[in-house]
C-alpha cells in the first residue's frame, strides 16, 4: 500500500513520533490503563510505576499545601491589627515557622519533581519507567516518613525559630521541637537526593532512540539541572543537621555561640544548601513554562539551546551565591562583594529565559486556556520577583531592605508568583493526560484569574511596606503600616479562594469531565502521542523520535513525517501501530 | 537490585548494556552525593582547625594512633580483596568470588572490632566531651595537684603573716586565690585529656589553664600549649566523623554479607550480574577513601612516634598490661 493512498490528517504541528491511534469508543470502555490495570490497595502502595508514585505525591503535597496555607492564613489574619489580632506572640512565631517549613520542605521542593517529574520525565523521553523504579518508591516513603516527623512536631506543639533554624534561635532560645523538625529535614532531604539521582540516571540512560540531548523537551533539561542541585546540595544540609544534633547530644558548640561555636558557619552551610534549594524550587517551574508557552502560542521555542543551557547555568552559578543571605551577618566586606557580583551573574540565565519566552510569544497564535493564563502570570510575576532580587543582591540597598517585608514580597513573587503558578500551569496542562478527563474550561480560567489577582494584591503592598521599613517576623508593627497589611490580608483571602477552586473543579472533572482524548492540546511531545490515561508501560513499543520537541506551526505536519522524512527503517519499525496511516509503504 | 525472576534484564530496560550502564551511573552519582555529605563535615573541621590549630594538635595527640594505623592497613588490604572479587566475578569464578567477598567482610569486621575497642578505650580514658567523671588516673593526679595548690596557698598565707603592708596583702590574696582554685570542682574532660596527653612523649604542649595556677614560676610559653576545653571540639569532630564512617562501614559489611549469601545461592552464576559486585566495590572503595582522609586529619595532626603507636596497639589488644 503506497503512502499516498492513506488519508493523512492535516496537523499544524509535527509530533516527535508517530502518534498511536485514538481509541474507538468500544476500546475506550474496555482498555486497561495505568490507573485500573490493577486495583487493590496494595498494588498502589507497593507500586513501582512512576505514574502512580507521581499521583501519590500529588495527594500528599496537596495535603501539606493545605496545612502550610492554613498557617499562612493565621499569620495574615494576625497582621490585620498592629498589635496582633488573634495570636499570642509565641503562637505567631510557630505559625510563620510552620508556614515556612511546610511550604518549603514539604510542598515547593517535592511538588514538581515529585508529581510532574515522576510522571512525565520517563514519558517525555520515551522510557517505560524511571531508571530505578524501586528506589523511586523508596524515596516516596522516605519522604513520607520525614513528613510525618514534621506532622508530629506540629501536633506536639510546633516549632518557633523560623524556617532557617539559625542558632542560637534554634538551640538556646527555642524550647520547641527542633529535634523532630531537624529529623524531618534530614529524612525528606534524602528523599530529595534519591529522586534527583533517579531523574539524572533516567535522563542519561533511558532516552529512546532518536531522543538526542538536543531533542529533549526543555522540561527535561530543567528537571536535569534541578536534580544536579538536589544531588549535590542536599547532603550538605544533611551533614549540617547531623552536626547540630551532635552538638545537642554532647553540648559542645559547633554552631551555638554560647557554648563556643560559630553561628556564621551554620549560616554558610545552611545557605550552601538553601540557596541552591530555591533553584530546586523554581527550575522545574521554568521547565513547565516552556512546554505550556510553546503549545499555546503554536510556535517553536525561541533559542532552544540558550534556554536549555541557561537551566544548567542557573544550577551551576546557583551554587556560588549563598553568601548574599549574609551580607549583614558579619561575613566580611570583600566576601560580600564577591557574592554580590555572583548574584548579579545568576540573574543572567534567568533573564535569558524570560527574553526567550517573550520572543516565543511574539507572532504566535496565542490561545488562553487555564494553563496558558497561569504561564503568562508566571512570566510577569516571576520577572517582578527577579528584578526586585537585584535590589537585595546589591550590598548597598540590601542594608536598607534586609529582613524587611521587601524580602518577603520578593521571595513570594519568585516562589508563589513563579513556582506556584508554574505548578498550576503544569497541573492544568497535564491533568487530561494524567486522568484522561477534561476539567471545566470556565472555572479553571476563572480560578487562574482569581489567583493572580489575589496574589498581586497580597504581595505588591508588601514591597511598599518593606521599603518603608516594616521588619519581617514581628507580630506587631507601627500603625502606619496597617493599610498595607489589610490590603495584603484581603489579597490573601482572595488567593485562598483561588487555590480552593481547583480542588473542586479538578475533583469534579474526575467524575463528570468529558474524555480528554489522546492529545487535547494538539501538543508535540511524546507523552501526548499515547492514549490518556497512559498504559501501565507508557508505550506499546519503544517510540522513535524524529523531530525536535516544539515543531508547532508546521502546516500539514504529519505529511512531513509520512513523506519520507523519517527514513525507511523508522516507518517500518512503527508501521504496525500508526493511526495516521503511515505504513510500510511499497 | 534484588534477584529478578524474569532474568537479569529488568522490565523497564531494553537491553543488558543499558541496564549495566544505568546501575553503574547510579552508584557513581550516589558517590557524588556522599562526597558532598562528608565534604560538609570536612569543611567544618577545616574551619575549626584553622581557628584552634594547637588545640586540634593536642586532641590528635590524645588519640590511639596504633589502632588507627592497623585499621588503615586492614582497609587498604580489603580494597585489594574486593578488587580481586570483581576480577573473579568478571571471569565467572564464583567460588573465588565467594572467598574474596568473605575475606573482605572479615577485614571490614576486624576494622569495626578494633574501632569499637578504640571507642571503648576512649570511653575508659574519659575522652568524651562534657563527661562528668574523671578517669582513675586523672582523679589521682588532679587530687595531688589540688592538694599541692592548697598547700602552696596555706604557705603563702603563713608567709603573709611574717610580712607587712602591701606585700603581705598581695601574698594573702594570692594564697586565697590558690586555695579557692584548689577547692573548685574539676572539669572532668580537661583533666582526662591532660592525663592522656601526658603519656604521649612526642607531644610537647602543656595545658594553658595550669600555667597561671601552677606551683612555682610558670615556665615560658610553648608553641604547642593548648586549652583543654577547646580540645573538646576536636573530639566532637572525631566522634561525628568517625561515627559517620563507621555507619558507612556497617552498611558496607551488611551489603558484602548479602552479596556473599547471593553468591552461595548462585545469583552471580549469571555473569551479567557482576555489575552488582562492581557497584558494591565502588561503595567499599569510597568508604576506604574517606578513611584515608580521616586518618591524617584526625590521627596524624598531632605528633606520635612509631614506638608509641606500637605500644598503644599492644595495649589495646591486651598484649601488655597498661601503664
Amino acid at each position: 500500500m503506497a503512502v499516498d493512498e492513506v488519508p493523512i490528517p492535516k496537523l499544524d504541528y509535527t509530533p516527535q513520533t508517530i502518534p498511536e491511534p485514538e481509541p474507538t469508543p468500544e476500546q475506550a470502555r474496555t482498555r486497561r490503563n495505568y490507573l485500573n490495570h490493577t486495583t487493590s490497595v496494595l498494588s498502589w502502595l507497593l507500586t513501582v510505576d512512576h505514574k502512580r508514585i507521581g499521583l501519590m505525591y500529588l495527594v500528599a503535597v496537596t495535603v501539606f499545601f493545605l496545612f502550610g496555607g492554613i498557617a499562612a492564613g493565621l499569620v495574615r489574619v494576625n497582621l490585620v491589627s498592629p498589635h496582633g489580632a488573634i495570636l499570642e506572640l509565641d503562637q505567631y512565631n510557630k505559625a510563620f515557622t510552620a508556614h515556612g517549613t511546610i511550604m518549603l520542605f514539604l510542598f515547593l521542593i517535592p511538588v514538581i519533581p515529585g508529581v510532574l517529574g515522576n510522571f512525565f520525565v520517563p514519558m517525555m523521553i520515551g522510557a517505560k519507567d524511571m531508571a530505578f523504579p524501586k528506589l523511586n518508591l523508596a524515596s516516596f516513603y522516605v519522604w513520607a516518613i520525614g513528613a510525618s516527623f514534621f506532622l508530629w512536631q506540629l501536633i506536639v506543639g510546633g516549632l518557633d525559630p523560623g524556617w532557617t533554624l539559625y542558632p542560637p534561635y534554634s538551640t538556646k532560645y527555642s524550647h520547641t521541637n527542633v529535634l523532630y523538625a531537624g529529623l524531618g529535614i534530614f529524612i525528606t532531604g534524602f528523599s530529595s537526593i534519591l529522586t534527583g539521582l533517579n531523574i539524572i540516571a533516567t535522563v542519561h540512560k533511558m532516552r529512546c532512540p532518536g531522543m538526542s540531548w538536543g531533542r529533549m523537551p526543555l522540561f527535561i533539561w530543567a528537571m536535569y539541572a534541578t536534580s544536579v542541585i538536589q544531588l549535590l546540595a542536599t547532603p550538605v544540609l544533611a551533614v549540617t543537621v547531623t552536626m547540630a544534633a551532635v552538638e545537642k547530644v554532647f553540648g559542645v558548640g559547633i554552631f551555638d555561640p554560647t557554648i563556643g561555636g560559630d553561628p556564621i558557619l551554620f549560616q554558610h552551610m545552611f545557605w550552601f544548601y538553601s540557596h541552591p534549594a530555591v533553584y530546586i524550587m523554581i527550575l522545574p517551574g521554568m521547565g513547565v513554562i516552556n512546554e505550556v508557552l510553546t503549545c499555546f502560542s503554536r510556535k517553536n521555542i525561541f533559542g532552544y539551546q540558550a534556554v536549555a543551557w541557561s537551566s544548567v547555568g542557573i544550577a551551576l552559578v546557583g551554587f556560588l551565591v549563598w553568601g548574599h543571605h549574609m551580607f549583614l551577618a558579619g561575613q566580611g566586606y570583600y566576601l560580600g562583594m564577591v557574592f554580590a557580583f555572583l548574584t548579579m551573574l545568576v540573574a543572567v540565565p534567568s533573564a535569558i529565559k524570560v527574553f526567550n519566552w517573550t520572543a516565543t510569544l511574539y507572532g504566535g497564535s496565542i490561545s488562553f486556556p487555564a494553563p496558558m493564563i497561569h504561564a503568562i502570570g508566571f512570566i510577569v510575576l516571576f520577572t517582578i520577583g527577579g528584578l526586585t532580587g537585584l535590589y537585595l543582591g546589591t550590598m548597598g540597598t540590601d542594608i536598607h531592605l534586609h529582613d524587611t517585608y521587601f524580602v518577603i514580597a520578593h521571595f513570594h513573587f519568585t516562589m508563589v508568583g513563579g513556582m506556584m503558578f508554574a505548578w498550576q500551569a503544569g497541573l492544568h496542562f497535564w491533568w487530561p493526560k494524567m486522568t484522561g478527563k477534561m476539567y471545566s474550561d470556565f472555572w479553571s480560567r476563572l480560578a487562574a484569574i482569581v489567583m493572580i489577582t489575589g496574589f498581586a494584591l497580597t504581595f505588591l503592598p508588601q514591597f511598599v511596606a518593606g521599603f518603608q521599613g516594616m521588619p519581617r517576623r514581628y507580630p506587631n508593627y507601627p500603625p502606619e503600616f496597617q493599610v498595607y497589611n489589610i490590603l495584603s490580608t484581603a489579597g490573601a483571602t482572595i488567593q485562598g479562594f483561588g487555590y480552593l477552586m481547583p480542588v473542586f473543579y479538578l475533583t469534579a472533572s474526575l467524575f463528570f469531565g468529558r474524555a480528554a482524548g489522546n492529545n487535547p492540546w494538539k501538543a508535540t511531545g511524546l507523552e501526548w502521542q499515547v492514549p490518556s490515561p497512559p498504559d501501565a508501560h507508557n508505550f506499546k513499543d519503544i517510540p522513535e523520535v524524529y523531530f525536535g520537541p516544539y515543531e508547532y506551526g508546521v502546516p500539514d505536519g504529519l505529511r512531513l513525517v509520512a513523506d519520507g522524512h523519517l527514513g525507511k527503517k523508522a516507518v517500518h519499525a512503527n508501521g504496525a501501530h500508526t493511526g495516521a496511516g503511515v505504513t510500510n509503504g511499497s | 537490585m534484588a534477584a529478578n525472576v524474569n532474568g537479569p534484564v529488568a522490565h523497564h530496560f531494553n537491553n543488558m548494556g543499558q541496564q549495566l550502564a544505568t546501575v553503574r551511573m547510579g552508584m557513581w552519582m550516589f558517590m557524588a552525593t556522599e562526597i558532598l555529605f562528608f565534604g560538609g563535615a570536612f569543611c567544618a573541621y577545616a574551619v575549626y582547625r584553622l581557628m584552634y590549630p594547637k588545640d586540634f594538635e593536642a586532641g590528635s595527640a590524645a588519640l590511639n594512633v596504633g589502632i588507627a594505623s592497623v585499621n588503615t592497613f586492614l582497609l587498604l588490604f580489603s580494597s585489594l580483596t574486593i578488587t580481586l572479587a570483581i576480577r573473579a566475578a568478571y571471569t565467572s569464578r564464583t567460588k573465588a568470588l565467594g572467598r574474596y567477598l568473605c575475606l573482605t567482610t572479615l577485614l571490614g569486621v576486624a576494622f569495626l572490632g578494633l574501632k569499637a575497642r578504640e571507642y571503648h578505650m576512649d570511653y575508659e580514658e574519659g575522652l568524651i566531651p562534657n563527661v562528668s567523671t574523671l578517669s582513675p588516673e586523672a582523679k589521682e593526679k588532679h587530687a595531688a595537684r589540688m592538694a599541692a595548690l592548697a598547700a602552696e596557698g596555706d604557705r603563702l598565707e603563713a608567709e603573709a603573716k611574717t610580712k607587712s603592708g602591701s606585700e603581705a596583702a598581695e601574698l594573702r590574696e594570692r594564697g586565697i586565690e590558690l586555695k579557692a582554685r584548689a577547692a573548685q570542682p574539676p572539669v572532668a574532660f580537661n583533666e582526662n585529656v591532660k592525663v592522656v596527653l601526658s603519656h604521649n612523649k612526642a607531644f610537647k604542649g602543656r595545658p594553658l589553664d595550669e600555667q597561671t595556677y601552677d606551683v612555682g614560676t610558670p615556665s615560658a610559653a610553648n608553641a604547642h600549649d593548648y586549652d583543654p576545653f577547646k580540645v573538646q571540639l576536636f573530639f566532637m569532630f572525631y566522634y561525628s566523623m568517625t561515627g559517620l564512617h563507621v555507619l558507612h562501614m556497617i552498611i558496607g559489611v551488611g551489603l558484602l554479607t548479602w552479596q556473599y549469601v547471593l553468591t552461595r545461592r548462585g545469583f552471580f552464576d549469571h555473569n551479567a550480574r557482576f555489575v552488582y559486585i562492581e557497584v558494591m566495590s565502588l561503595y567499599w572503595h569510597f568508604v576506604d577513601m574517606v578513611w584515608m582522609f580521616l586518618m591524617p586529619l584526625l590521627y596524624l595532626t598531632g605528633p606520635h612516634t612509631a614506638g608509641e603507636a606500637i605500644e598503644m596497639f599492644k595495649k589495646s589488644v591486651g598484649m601488655t598490661g597498661g601503664h
